[in-house]
């Protein structure tokens, strides 16, 4: 056990972490040259093509040390983005140390500052790295002093290396070997095994990723899922290294994944613990906190005969997806479906893809809205994380929206921008403190006008410096009111958003314009009202279509006009029926593009 | 109870002096150092009466009287007079027809003469379809057409001396830049050349043209919209009757051969990637053919001409029905559906009913028909009836 070492990398994105992977791999001899397709770790296609990191993964990796002995050294690998701190938090627990990697050029970023302190939270090692050293802005000098500036831990021995060329990849090894303790745990106990990751797979059923705390666990053994009292034969058991490899017995302080013919996708959750039906322990292991989700859309399925398909989805991707919350909706545009609660935006789009393409459904989205707390003039509290729930306004005592505090870091050169950026938010100001080069700016925030696009904005109002990490502090009062859409004088439940007065008007002309954009002629004019209450605030008119016919046809190829129309056709099947008018799927989104 | 329609004949000539930038006709140039120098045209003549032949005896036709002969290209007046004498008469020879039957030939206006009109009067053609589309020289040129806008009357004058009995111009509108008095002087011009049809569709950008490409500037819709109704306004006082979407006749001109593609009767089609629609009585099904595309492999003697043969399945028919009869002012009967289809009439009539509904569709007891808003909107129409 004690050469052992399991460890993270905590690092912001574009900072190099999936580089550095691979090149620790590649050392430790992981995989052939041939067989090193970039960022090995990133298995899903979402993850390669956007280059970030949403699941956790794991590899085992044999290291000789210059000690002469050889370490197994286990890494979890955690995703970078800000909607997927939950997802970091998961992978730490099963660590005792994490390597801290910064770009020598960019320096500190405030999601790395948020990690970090869970790191630290949590009593890891944390091993500050320098990345892309041989970039000619790279000063590591004034990085390191960012580090213990801003972060807070000594950074004197910060290891310097570049993953791209392969230089102090040695170093890195050593200083994980030196630094980071090796596991504590009684082997001789009853097994213990947190579950960091659980997926479903075709072939094998549920794959849980695990990280044995006490005793041990071998292929054969009879296992229970404590939380559930289910208890199951182990088929197999191994590492990632990075390819699947049976080893047969994963030991104390050890890594690896189990698979024990679980075809229930609920039957291993996320953060459970496993021990054995012989020797049972006597209690589960902490677990996780349970995440709170930020953003809610209705998810519908174009064709309701997709509803069932649908659901079995949503089970299977929650799985491995804790922060993924759903509840059946009905809503009188676009038929069942369900509400779903997001991390953030980016969490939203990734699950949107990843329901169109491992499950091949065809879905409308509608916009995304925070959860809202609404005192009742009868004194009921209530909490809507849908405008169409929203009650009467007459019953409305006030409604209160979200508020975050947002910790920003950058550099000074673009903080004005970012000011006003935050002021054009409705952001009140906490705190400023300037760390040399970089400033770390604290506002409160409506967290509506943070969850958007306020991350997308903040990048390029800052050329990409900026950084930014938040959470929910409380609820507040505030002047919002709901608009509502009718197309051609039907409400459209699923077009509703909560939005401050002071912005109402200007925000419906927008979505009406933007609504217009979006639906095609058709046969009759479409008029598209917003309006608050009873009182249009905007309106406009898509001009019907003088005529849809084909010119020319003679007993020729009736074929090709055939397809035309069957094309016509099916663009028309993905589009929702309001009333008389055909709206198309891009429609309920709308909202989200108004201010672009 | 399928019944067999009445049968027609098309005949593809391919070759064109020049490729237009709207066409997407099988058509292929000739003499431009591409293509062949010369046009291989009685070795074509042999291969279109071989695959007339090979028709026959596959579809067991020997018995069935032919209803109309229409050729069209490309330019089937680049052919010669004794050419197109020497193909009606090997036709004409190998089936019962009435004495009058309707006999089209394509004519560009470009490679006419005098002569060569009465030349094609000789050999039996009825009825000259012109190309005229358009009588503007700005317009003719932006669309590639080998002629001028003097050729164009000539032709039609010419048409009507060589005592061919009924002439088609062809007349296009909705070019790029027209404006709607361009538009309407193209078609008083039409008027006073007084042909007995003149087909007036609007131009169509279609895939795999020069201006699919290279979209030319097309007026706008509220333009195209004027052109349109006061078009229509202008060719009914003048005595020209619309009988389908883009198709008017004075009284008792229509064009019999087009009428029975659209009233879903049968024509065979041979020449180069011609198609053709074939009812079998015998094994109750309707058969489409398409013939080999390319000149090159078309005029290869140890290739036979039929390069596909399918069987048209029975949720397809409906919509095919449709996508023919409803182009035609006139109603149609449940009966002649059932007739041309071997269908039973109860499948359409709840599409039929809802697009009553919708006010595209109007009948009285078994004849339907589609309404003026059903013909401004036919696509949406014919996607009724659509399966999926």
């Amino acid at each position: 056990m004690k050469h052992i070492r399991n460890f993270s990398i905590i690092a912001h994105i574009d900072h190099g972490k999936s580089t550095l992977s691979d090149r620790l791999i590649q050392h430790c001899g992981g995989l052939q040259d041939r067989e090193m397709a970039a960022q090995v770790l990133d298995s899903m296609d979402i993850e390669r093509e956007r280059g970030i990191t949403i699941k956790a993964q794991s590899v085992t990796l044999d290291y000789k040390a210059k000690d002469g002995q050889v370490y197994q050294l286990n890494f979890i690998d955690t995703p970078g983005h800000v909607d997927f701190s939950y997802e970091v938090s998961r992978s730490l627990a099963s660590c005792e140390g994490a390597l801290l990697v910064v770009d020598a050029g960019q320096g500190v970023e405030a999601q790395t500052v948020a990690n970090c302190y869970t790191a630290i939270e949590m009593d890891l090692e944390v091993i500050p790295i320098l990345n892309k050293i041989d970039l000619p802005q790279a000063d590591p000098i004034r990085v390191s002093e960012e580090i213990e500036d801003i972060i807070g831990i000594d950074a004197t021995d910060a290891v310097t290396c570049s993953a791209k060329t392969g230089l102090g990849i040695e170093d890195v090894l050593e200083s994980i070997v030196a630094n980071i303790p090796p596991p504590v745990g009684d082997p001789n106990a009853n097994l213990q095994a947190l579950i960091i990751d659980s997926w479903f797979d075709n072939y094998q059923g549920v794959v849980s990723l695990v990280r044995v705390i006490n005793g041990e666990i071998k292929k054969g053994d009879k296992m229970v899922v404590m939380s559930t009292g289910q208890s199951h034969i182990i088929d197999k058991v191994g590492i990632f290294t990075p390819k699947q490899r049976d080893t047969g017995i994963l030991k104390t302080g050890e890594v690896g994944f189990i698979i024990a013919g679980i075809k229930e996708i609920h039957g291993a959750p996320v953060g459970d613990t496993l021990t054995l039906f012989k020797r049972e322990a006597e209690k589960p292991l902490p677990g996780f906190k349970k995440v709170q989700p930020q953003v809610y859309a209705g998810i519908f399925p174009i064709s309701s005969d997709d509803y069932d398909n649908f659901r079995d989805a949503l089970n299977k991707l929650s799985l491995n997806d804790a922060s993924l919350f759903f509840e059946p909706e009905n809503s009188s545009a676009l038929g069942f479906g369900f509400r779903i609660g997001f991390l953030g935006m980016l969490h939203m789009e990734i699950v949107q893809e990843r329901l169109a393409r491992e499950y091949d459904l065809d879905l409308i989205t509608t916009a995304p809205t925070v959860n809202y707390e609404i005192a009742c003039t009868n004194g009921d509290i209530l909490s809507i994380d849908n405008p169409s729930d929203l009650p009467p306004i007459n019953n409305i005592d006030e409604i209160r929206e979200p508020i975050v505090q947002a910790n920003i870091l950058v550099p000074q050169a673009h903080l004005g921008n970012v000011i006003t950026l935050c002021i054009e938010k409705r952001g009140i100001q906490k705190d400023i403190i300037y760390h040399g080069n970089q400033v770390a700016v604290t506002y409160e925030l409506p967290m509506a006008e943070v969850v958007m696009d306020f991350f997308d904005k903040l990048k390029s109002t800052s050329r990409g410096y900026a950084s930014l990490d938040y959470h929910f502090v409380r609820f507040e009062a505030a002047d919002m009111v709901r608009v509502d859409v009718m197309i051609n004088g039907d409400r459209v439940d699923a077009l509703a958003m909560i939005t401050h007065r002071n912005n109402s008007v200007s925000r419906g002309r927008m979505l009406v314009e933007k609504l217009k954009e979006l639906i095609h002629r058709q046969m009759f004019d479409i008029a598209i009202q917003a309006a608050i209450g009873n009182n249009v605030i905007a309106r406009t008119t898509v001009k019907q279509l003088r005529k849809n016919v084909t010119a020319k046809c003679y007993g020729g190829d009736i074929s090709r006009k055939k397809k035309l129309l069957q094309k016509q056709k099916d663009g028309k099947k993905r589009m929702k029926q309001v009333g008389n008018v055909e709206v198309p799927q891009e429609a309920f989104l709308a909202v989200l593009k108004l201010d672009k | 109870m399928l019944t067999a329609p009445p049968l027609s004949l098309y005949i593809h000539i391919p070759w064109c002096v020049q490729k237009c930038p709207y066409c997407d006709f099988n058509s292929h140039e000739f003499g431009k150092g591409k293509g062949q120098k010369e046009i291989p045209e009685q070795a074509y003549i042999e291969e279109l009466i071989k695959d007339l032949d090979d028709d026959i005896k596959h579809f067991s036709l020997t018995n069935r009287p032919l209803h109309s002969i229409f050729i069209g290209g490309g330019t089937p007046s680049l052919f010669s007079a004794q050419g197109i004498g020497s193909i009606l008469e090997q036709v004409l020879s190998r089936f019962e027809h009435n004495s009058d039957i309707e006999i089209t030939l394509e004519a560009n206006p470009g490679t006419v003469e005098a002569d060569k009109f009465k030349g094609f009067a000789q050999a039996g053609v009825t009825r000259l379809s012109i190309g005229v589309q358009s009588f503007a020289s700005d317009k003719l040129i932006k669309l590639g057409r080998i002629h001028d806008s003097k050729q164009a009357k000539v032709a039609a004058k010419l048409a009507k001396e060589a005592g061919i009995k009924s002439f088609n111009l062809d007349l296009m509108h909705g070019l790029p830049n027209q404006s709607l008095e361009n538009a309407l002087d193209d078609l008083r011009i039409a008027i006073s050349l007084n042909p007995d049809h003149i087909s007036w569709y609007q131009l169509t950008i279609e895939p795999n043209t020069a201006f699919y490409s290279k979209p030319p500037k097309l007026p706008q819709d509220d333009t195209l919209w004027d052109i349109q109704e006061q078009g229509l306004a202008l060719l009914t006082q003048a005595g020209y009757h619309q009988y389908e979407i883009s198709a008017y006749s004075k009284t008792g001109k229509q064009c019999q051969h087009n009428l029975n593609y659209w009233q879903f009767g049968d024509y065979l089609g041979i020449g180069c990637g011609a198609h053709g629609k074939v009812t079998d009585t015998v094994s109750n099904q309707i058969h489409r053919t398409v013939k080999v595309k390319h000149p090159k492999g078309y005029l290869d003697v140890n290739r036979q001409a039929l390069d596909k043969l399918v069987t048209v399945t029975t949720d397809e028919l409906p919509f095919e029905f449709m996508m023919n009869f409803l182009r035609l002012k006139q109603a149609f009967t449940l009966e002649h559906f059932e007739q041309t289809t071997g269908l039973s009439a109860s499948i359409i009539l709840p599409i039929l009913t809802l697009a009553e509904t919708k006010g595209l569709m109007i009948h009285t007891d078994s004849n339907w028909q589609v309404t003026e808003l059903g013909h401004r909107y036919l696509n949406d129409l014919l996607e009724m009836f659509l399966t999926i």
